[in-house]
């Protein structure tokens, strides 16, 4: 049973009619995202019982404490862009959908830091702190993603890492709606002196508001978030001309050259290895803003996937190997001299290990395109390909000897699905996204496409997750699974059930943290950890 | 008696209840009250640790972990309640390992800055110092008070430069948090080339976070993996004066803004004193001579092309002071930049350089934004002299930290402990200061015993929450009660 | 292709949500970022075309019915492409024409919205849909000193459209829009009361079979008077004559122009000038079936296949996607800039990505508030780079903004592309 006539009734009380419905046919535009297929064997999943818009915090409090009350399950919904966005693991279960708390609140330019609202989209906000001379990272799910899905919830950035971090560690105070309708607020949140320090007093809850993951909207809902901004020596994206040759369809426009305060040069190397050592340097240094092994992107992929297949085609007869031999590296400066320093420096080091500057990545055109795509985005073409793909569920996170070792496990393991054909993993694999100078090492990344609607392509996808997931794999002693248990929808033995005892019995106390905050079980846990185990509830 | 079951765990050697020894532990020092320990116990390695940690859960005995040898100054080493037994760390000393190829350091909670330092320097590395900290200070204990470092450029996060870490909870169960999780022993680790660099998680929260600045209240850390920076092969130093505090101020918000690598601090005359001389008519002439404020930037030669690297980043700096009407000096009335700057990679040459001024001293600090030091500052000048303490006797540190998004303001009141008016009146100025500085908008994020309920009292819903939290990772509550909200 | 062959699209947007938005990369102000109108005004994604796609999927699956709901959210829309455009800036789906067939699929299974039968019942019996008989139509050029094609052979045909033709207000426009041709020597006629609807409209709310009817009576009817161009002012005719009728298979084997084409050559051929200068700051809106939806269409059959070893959908043959490139847009603006004196400035969303006046898919006269709220939404951008006018090439455009700004009360004056040259001249 969805809900009551007297449960609709009080929650449209709390939010007014026009905020609220449980309209069938709307409902069917809330349980569709890319993914779904994956998990559910469906494009749909079963549609949430009720999506509400709340404008307020304390409407999102009423809400969440009625749901207490009522035994309804609840969950926060930004840009819904994500593997089981919408799914709720009860028919009871509603979706709050924010895109009426879409302001950004503050940018404080003097302590670098901005406050936003939870529908307010990283592109809003890199155009506008672009504008005072900052810049906030560039996420890998587009521009529609919501800058505090991001820092809170979900995932985090990609190749800006290396210089703008990543994965919670941004976050500097919070206002968090708990699943009971308390109100936390993480360190000055809400202070008059200003929102500048997540931490405390005392030890700090960001140690669990998440962690390499997010809770997936699992543990309440953040209302208002302080993310820590990063310098920029150029103008606002809204600010440049993009450069489109007449008869030129849009998808050809881009950036007309790197702007001036920056360089991009792409790197290349005799192999793989001293690709990774140098991008390790040249990141140890503190030379750079971007250093991107084997994450070469940008340019223009064609109007229409058959003239994308004609290039990649071409393309390949070209060497393969060169793109995991190659390296984009951008630098930046707060002035000519450190702007020159910079590449001279990174251009030094490319020469000790061997490199050389290859023509095909290093025409300006070339470099302006990837300028483009690694600062802010080209956008997310999922459907030019088949809609869909499995990005990053396995990969490690960690030193350069670490993935350099990884390497083989992943390829070995991937190359029978590779002989197969039915899933592809494009460049030959693993792409690198350093963090903080590497001094926390870097993220390794794949994106394995499938195609849903093949049912050979979509078992085989299914196979290699059963393999990535499966604690006793070779990829056992490199990383939980680094996106948490996002892709646990069944109620059969649990991602983290596997994991958690091999790592430390992390899940235990995730799971005591997940209770802690949620005694009623009305936090959806999908994409967090379950209240219980399938098997610990089918004893009771 | 308690310490029987204790020396089944630790050895008959390695359980203390001689008086003067326990007093050792007691406290009585900044206005924190004395109270001795039921014992001390001493474990040498995790297994012991846990037993510990399990046999004060079956007691229900309260423990209190101290990782640094004394003097302990701030309090959250001094038992909160009766009969507390003190869990001293320090025959856990090793340093684990040093991997120059990752800047990472794992080190044991015994280790001292001056051990990691010359274990460094022997692979081209140095660590993440914060400000001449006394030489029994712990490392490990220093990281996770989150002690303040003193290159602000590339301090990413609060809990930096702590990585990964081996915890102890309060139920004796052990974790190891980030990177280092799983099912691999450390060595087995390295055999693949992991090198606990990843603090994230495991998975869906950050443990690390939950013992950072918890005054050991949630867990027992007996290791921990550390970002240590490159040694410089060159670098040059630099002192900025300034008769106010705002033009540095201004010139320290775009060097952290820009990510300039390098030292970036400020200090008012007599810290700077206090640091370079020993003794306290040292320290007052040199004070006489100098400006009220300095700050300290360092430029870094590290990394390629190191030459040219320290000439940009000096020719920056001189143009960027310039502009602001600052000017950069190597020498202030005797005092050489590169003589102060040999002092930072290395604790505190004894006497602890806070002790040299008046024989004592009790510290304030908080976090705020840098913008408002200098209305802090002048709110402390008037406290003092309203309350007829020397502002004189006031030092003056101030931090940016986290890439500047934030700057830890400390005040150090120099008295000596003899006099009893002086102690009278320094723990009155605290007192006051605390609850007036918070009310102005200081975050105490690091609430010692000096100012515990201030911290405290507009972060209801956190003490609400920690407790939650403790209730899961130290449901007993044994360890170290009365610190924090506990 | 029917409705249900849109199954793959169906299946594989994956709710990236940029069909609510103008592509990324061409924003310049966020207070303008929106591309949708219905997804801005309206609450649920259901409104967006990602969101048509998912209800369309649960159809097709039999969850659910064409209700009410269904044909609110399927009927609140421009029809405008602009979801069309952002979409296949990375993808390679077809929203519009999804939306497209939806429409037919629910007026075929005679899932009508009564809003639309006093219009459709008009057009059946009186040609036009605007609620007004067809003896009428040709008033606005009552005392016109202008040819009749039906007097005799006349090859540029002025071909005024509905709404020209009945809403008076608008006939000065449309009257100095073929006095224009005549003053440039072009040998030139109207067809007056025996013009009808072009049946593009009908077509928009999924009447396809009107369109069919009207495509083949108007081509029989040029034929008969021997057109050989047909210049007019109206955008929606324009989008019709030019690209609806070839993508049914019913083109019309003639010249067809927007009176903007046609006034440029004029002006570059020196038969029209410009002289009088007009000190104004003005901004141009770029109509939908000029711009984007006029693009030509591209014919393409063929099947989908996937090459072995490749993940990604190919087209055998390989098929060519519009993206709007090729709409009309440097014409109007070639025109205002050749006028003395205007200082003309762009609005933020332009072109390709342009933001729909609110008249179109029929919700001007089915939504009427949603228009309206639709035109208000362009003036305010409009004010907002400074433009003292906003200048439009399409009656529909004109009125709606009209419309708006008396409703709201803004002082911006709303011009036809044709004023502009008239006052000129």
């Amino acid at each position: 049973m969805k809900l009551t006539k007297e449960e609709y009734k009080v929650l449209e009380d709390i939010v007014g009619s026009e905020y609220i419905t449980q309209d069938p046919v709307i409902m069917e535009s809330y349980n569709q995202v890319w993914g779904n297929k994956l998990a559910f064997g469906d494009k749909r999943h079963n549609p949430p019982a009720a999506v509400l818009l709340p404008a307020t915090v304390e409407e999102i409090q009423a809400i969440v404490r009625y749901c207490n009350k009522a035994g309804i399950l609840f969950k926060p919904s930004a840009r819904a862009f994500e593997y089981v966005a919408t799914y709720l693991a009860s028919e009871r279960g509603i979706l709050l959908e924010l895109k009426r708390m879409n302001r950004i609140l503050e940018i404080d330019e003097k302590n670098a830091h901005a406050v936003v609202e939870p529908f307010v989209t990283m592109y809003e906000l890199l155009d506008a702190a672009g504008k005072v001379g900052y810049y906030v990272g560039k996420p890998g799910v587009g521009y529609t993603a919501s800058v505090i899905s991001l820092a809170c919830c979900h995932q985090e950035m990609t190749i800006s890492q290396l210089y703008c971090s990543g994965y919670g560690r941004n976050v500097l105070g919070c206002e968090w709606v708990l699943p009971t309708g308390e109100i936390l607020n993480l360190g000055t949140a809400g202070r008059e002196g200003g929102w500048f320090s997540g931490d405390g007093p005392g030890f700090s809850l960001r140690g669990i508001l998440r962690g390499r993951a997010g809770a997936n909207g699992g543990h309440g809902i953040i209302t208002k978030c302080s993310v820590k901004l990063y310098p920029w020596y150029a103008k606002s994206p809204t600010q440049f001309e993009m450069k489109r040759q007449p008869g030129e369809a849009l998808s050809e426009a881009h950036l007309g050259k790197v702007p001036d305060n920056y360089r991009v040069n792409v790197l290349t190397f005799p192999d793989t290895e001293k690709m990774m050592k140098a991008s390790t340097e040249i990141g140890q240094a503190e030379l750079a803003c971007i250093v991107a092994p084997a994450y070469l992107g940008g340019g223009s992929m064609g109007e229409g996937a058959d003239e994308q297949w004609a290039r990649m085609k071409e393309g390949a007869q070209r060497d393969p190997t060169k793109i995991q031999r190659s390296v984009p590296v951008f630098v930046n400066g707060h002035s000519a001299r450190e702007l020159e320093y910079r590449e001279k420096a990174v251009l030094a080091t490319m020469e000790k290990w061997g490199g050389y500057l290859d023509p095909e990545y290093n025409d300006p055109d070339t470099k302006a395109w990837m300028f483009q795509y690694q600062t802010w985005s080209l956008g997310v073409g999922l459907a030019r390909g088949t809609g869909d793909f499995m990005v990053s569920i396995q990969g490690a996170d960690g030193s350069t000897e670490m993935q350099l070792n990884y390497r083989p496990v992943e390829f070995d393991a991937f190359k029978p699905f590779s002989k197969r054909g039915s899933i592809v993993q494009p460049n030959m694999g693993m792409s690198y996204r350093p963090m903080e100078h590497y001094s926390l090492g870097s993220s390794g990344g794949i994106a394995t496409g499938y195609d849903p609607w093949d049912p050979e392509s979509l078992a085989a996808a299914r196979e290699y997750m059963d393999l990535v997931y499966d604690a006793n794999s070779p990829f056992r002693r490199f990383s939980y699974t680094n996106r948490g248990a996002m892709m646990q929808v069944e109620d059969i033995e649990h991602i983290h059930q596997r994991w958690g005892p091999i790592y430390d019995n992390a899940d235990v106390w995730l799971q005591k943290v997940r209770n802690m905050l949620d005694p009623n079980k009305v936090a959806d846990w999908t994409g967090y950890i379950p209240p219980e185990y399938a098997d610990a509830r089918a004893k009771k | 008696m308690v310490e029987n079951g204790l020396e089944k765990i630790v050895g008959r050697d390695n359980v203390l209840n001689d008086p003067d020894k326990l007093k050792e532990y007691s406290g009585g020092f900044n206005f924190v009250p004395r109270k001795m320990p039921g014992c001390v116990v001493k474990p040498a390695n995790i297994d012991e640790l846990q037993g510990v940690v399990r046999w004060a859960n079956e007691k229900k005995i309260p423990i209190v972990p101290v990782s640094s040898g004394p003097p302990h100054f701030r309090g959250d080493t001094v038992p909160g309640a009766d009969g507390a037994v003190i869990v001293d760390l320090r025959r856990m000393n090793k340093i684990i390992r040093v991997n120059a190829s990752n800047r990472v350091a794992i080190v044991e909670p015994g280790v001292t800055f001056g051990e990691l330092q010359s274990e460094l320097a022997r692979s081209g590395m140095c660590a993440y110092m914060p400000l001449a900290p006394r030489a029994s200070k712990s490392v490990l204990a220093s990281v996770l008070e989150r002690d303040p470092i003193l290159m602000p450029g590339v301090h990413f996060d609060s809990t930096d430069p702590m990585l990964c870490a081996e915890i102890v909870f309060g139920t004796g169960d052990k974790m190891r948090t980030g990177e280092a999780a799983g099912p691999d022993t450390l060595e087995q680790q390295w055999e693949i080339g992991k090198a606990q660099i990843s603090p994230f998680g495991p998975t869906q929260m950050d443990p690390q976070r939950l013992v950072s600045g918890a005054q050991g209240t949630i867990g027992i850390v007996t290791w921990m993996s550390l970002k240590c920076r490159f040694l410089s092969e060159l670098s040059r130093a630099f002192i900025i004066t300034s008769a106010r505090l705002e033009p540095l101020i201004e010139l320290s918000y775009y060097l952290t803004r820009i990510r300039f690598t390098g030292n970036i601090f400020i200090l008012n005359g007599l810290n700077l004193a206090c640091l370079m001389r020993r003794s306290p008519r040292e320290i007052a002439t040199l004070r006489d001579g100098l400006p009220a404020w300095v700050m300290f930037v360092s430029c870094e030669g590290y990394g390629p092309l190191p030459e040219q690297k320290v000439q940009y980043l000096e020719a920056d700096l001189r143009e960027l002071a310039a502009s602001r009407g600052l000017d950069l000096h190597t020498d202030i009335s005797g005092v050489k930049a590169e003589e102060f700057a040999r002092l930072l990679p290395q604790p505190s040459p004894e006497p602890y350089w806070k002790l040299r001024s008046k024989g004592g001293f009790s510290d304030i600090f908080f976090l705020t934004t840098q913008g408002k030091t200098p209305e802090f500052a002048g709110l402390m000048s008037e406290l003092a002299e309203s309350q007829g303490f020397p502002v004189g006797n006031i030092g003056v540190y101030i931090q940016p930290v986290v890439q500047g998004t934030s700057c830890h303001c400390e005040f150090n009141l120099y008295y000596n402990p003899a006099k009893k008016a002086e102690l009278n009146l320094t723990g009155k100025l605290a007192a006051e200061a605390v609850n007036r500085l918070e009310e102005k908008g200081a975050f105490f994020s690091r609430p010692y015993s000096g100012w515990v309920d201030v911290a405290y009292r507009r972060a209801g819903d956190t003490v609400a929450m920690q407790k939650k939290v403790k209730d899961i990772f130290d449901p007993n509550w044994i360890l170290n009660p009365g610190k924090l909200c506990f | 292709m029917a409705w249900q062959d849109f199954k793959h699209d169906m299946q594989r947007c994956p709710r990236c949500s940029y069909c609510k938005y103008i592509p990324w990369r061409f924003m310049k102000n966020l207070e303008f970022m929106e591309g949708c109108p219905s997804a801005a005004r309206y609450n649920w994604h259901a409104f967006a075309a990602g969101g048509k796609y998912n209800i369309s999927y649960s159809l097709l699956e039999g969850k659910i019915e064409i209700d009410d709901t269904f044909l609110d959210i399927v009927y609140k829309c421009l029809m405008d492409g602009s979801c069309d455009i952002s979409c296949k800036v990375g993808n390679d789906l077809e929203p519009l024409q999804h939306m497209q067939e939806l429409r037919i699929k629910c007026v075929d299974e005679g899932h009508l919205l009564p809003q639309h039968q006093p219009f459709i019942r008009s057009l059946r019996g009186e040609d036009n849909m605007m609620l007004k008989p067809r003896s009428e139509r040709g008033d606005w050029a009552a005392d016109l000193d202008v040819k009749r094609v039906t007097e005799g052979k006349t090859e540029v045909l002025y071909f005024a459209g509905c709404r020209y033709s009945y809403d008076k207000e608008l006939w000065p426009i449309a009257r100095a829009g073929v006095t224009l041709l005549q003053q440039a020597g072009v040998d030139v006629g109207i067809m007056g009361a025996d013009e009808s609807c072009c049946g593009g409209r009908a077509y928009e709310l999924g009447y396809d079979g009107e369109l069919t009817k009207f495509a083949e009576h108007e081509a029989e009817t040029f034929k008969t008077a021997g057109v050989r161009v047909l210049v007019t002012p109206c955008s929606d005719c324009y989008g019709t004559y030019k690209v609806l009728y070839d993508k049914i298979g019913k083109k019309l084997g003639i010249e067809v122009y927007h009176i903007t084409q046609y006034l440029e050559k004029l002006i570059r051929e020196g038969k029209l000038q410009l002289k009088k200068s007009l000190p104004m700051k003005v901004t141009y809106h770029d109509p939908c079936h000029l711009g984007r939806l006029g693009e030509p269409w591209i014919h393409w059959s063929g099947k989908e296949v996937k090459p072995p070893g490749m993940l990604m959908w190919l087209h055998d043959p390989p098929k060519k996607y519009r993206r709007g490139t090729n709409g009309v847009y440097n014409t109007p603006r070639n025109i205002i800039k050749s006028i003395p004196g205007l200082d003309f400035i762009e609005m933020y969303r332009i072109r390709e990505y342009a933001w729909c006046c609110g008249a179109g898919g029929g919700v001007i006269d089915t939504y009427p508030d949603f228009a309206k709220w639709t035109g208000a939404e362009r003036l305010r951008e409009a004010k907002a780079v400074g433009a003292e006018a906003i200048v439009s090439a399409c009656p529909w455009c004109k009125r709606n903004f009209l419309d708006a700004a008396r409703q709201t009360g803004d002082k911006i004056e709303v011009l036809d592309i044709i004023e502009l040259v008239q006052k000129s001249i």
